[in-house]
């Protein structure tokens, strides 16, 4: 079978309903004969993402979420704030004649694997949690607010501290993927180190540059592990004219 | 009586329809037995209001797994005329049973015809095992 086309987008920061007005347009606009749109951004300030159906109120039990500005995202699972981080976003438009069953689930865990084996060539305790904080019964508590708080089983942990998570929106029109790589701890969540708070140092050293790069990098590899995928580099006005 | 999936027709989205009583133009819809393993864990569900209008193809609904939010679409035109709200409360009896415990909204059809542009069962298994 002929590699899929396969967009690479590496966007300036911007605030955060401009991230996620261009992720909902990514989707919403997608054909079958699109490229896949891997988009990797930063965001302007600091700034709290809610999953789809989360109250804002929630954000009421930290001080330090309180002063953030935030923005819902089109994916579910539980907030994240956006401040030392690597945000990417993957559409991959549905196409005739593409495999069913299994096939969304099977993206954020190839995607996850991927980070565990790089992650763990460098000499850090990369892991799967495969263990779940989800709410799946009205006696439950509620999962926790934070999502890098949440354990789900195809989760990326360091040790102890989860460092990689993604949800997903599933539509007619394909599926939109979101991840948060978290690098290092914000004021705002303190108790939620990142990879670079850890005791582990890589080569890559603390330098944002190299760790986008290895970033890019491993998130290719991972979607090409469950597609064939030709991969350039592209601009978003390629796609959209947003 | 029991709701058996062979007896329903189907989005391509995975949305079931069943018309118990054509007399009455009332079809009853819900998500079928495939889409609710693919979702895997559900979490959440945002449902419609009675009275609320739905056309062929347009979102109705939400629901939200661990990890995902999938849009649920109606298979036909109408309005909504009931709505399982205790659904909300016990998502897992979709896992147990999704063709009968797990209807989700009752749409008075505009267009019966509408129908007979869905998948059979035959045609939906089809698609599902591709």
């Amino acid at each position: 079978m002929d590699p899929i086309p396969g967009l690479v987008i590496l966007d300036p920061p911007l605030s955060g309903p401009r991230n996620m007005e261009i992720d909902d347009a990514l989707l919403k606009n997608a054909r079958p004969d699109w490229p896949v749109v891997l988009r990797i951004y930063r965001w302007e300030v600091p700034t709290l993402s809610l999953g789809h159906f989360q109250q804002i109120e929630e954000r009421e039990s930290s001080q330090g979420l309180m002063q953030l500005p935030w923005v819902r995202r089109r994916t579910g699972g539980g907030a994240i704030v956006h401040d030392r981080e690597l945000t990417y976003s993957i559409v991959l438009p549905k196409r005739d004649g593409q495999p069913t069953k299994g096939h969304n689930e099977a993206l954020y865990r190839a995607i996850h694997l991927q980070f565990v084996h790089e992650l763990g060539k460098q000499g850090w305790d990369a892991k799967l949690a495969e263990t779940c904080t989800c709410k799946l019964s009205p006696e439950q508590k509620s999962e926790p607010f934070l999502c890098f708080s949440r354990r789900s089983p195809v989760d990326l942990i360091v040790g102890r501290d989860k460092i990689l998570g993604s949800a997903q929106r599933r539509s007619v029109s394909g599926l939109l993927q979101h991840g948060s790589f978290l690098l290092q701890g914000s004021e705002s969540t303190p108790q939620l180190p990142g990879l670079l708070d850890l005791e582990v140092r890589s080569a890559l050293g603390n330098g944002i540059a190299a760790w986008q790069n290895f970033f890019i990098a491993t998130l290719k590899d991972g979607v090409d592990q469950l597609l064939q995928v030709r991969w350039q580099n592209g601009k978003l006005l390629e796609l959209l004219d947003l | 009586m029991s709701i058996t999936p062979d007896k329903l027709r189907y989005c391509e989205s995975h949305e079931w329809v069943y018309l118990a009583d054509p007399s009455t133009g009332i079809a009853t819809i819900g998500i079928s037995a495939f889409a609710v393993e693919e979702l895997t864990d559900l979490v959440f569900m945002a449902l419609p209001k009675v009275g609320q209008t739905v056309t062929a193809g347009s979102e109705f609904g939400e629901v939200e797994s661990v990890k995902a939010v999938s849009p649920m679409y109606s298979p036909v035109s109408g309005t909504v005329v009931e709505v399982h709200t205790a659904l909300v409360d016990k998502l897992e009896s979709l896992g147990v049973d999704p063709y009968n415990e797990g209807w989700i909204i009752k749409v008075q059809m505009s267009d019966p015809l509408e129908l007979n542009k869905l998948l059979d069962w035959e045609a939906y298994q089809k698609q599902c095992n591709h």
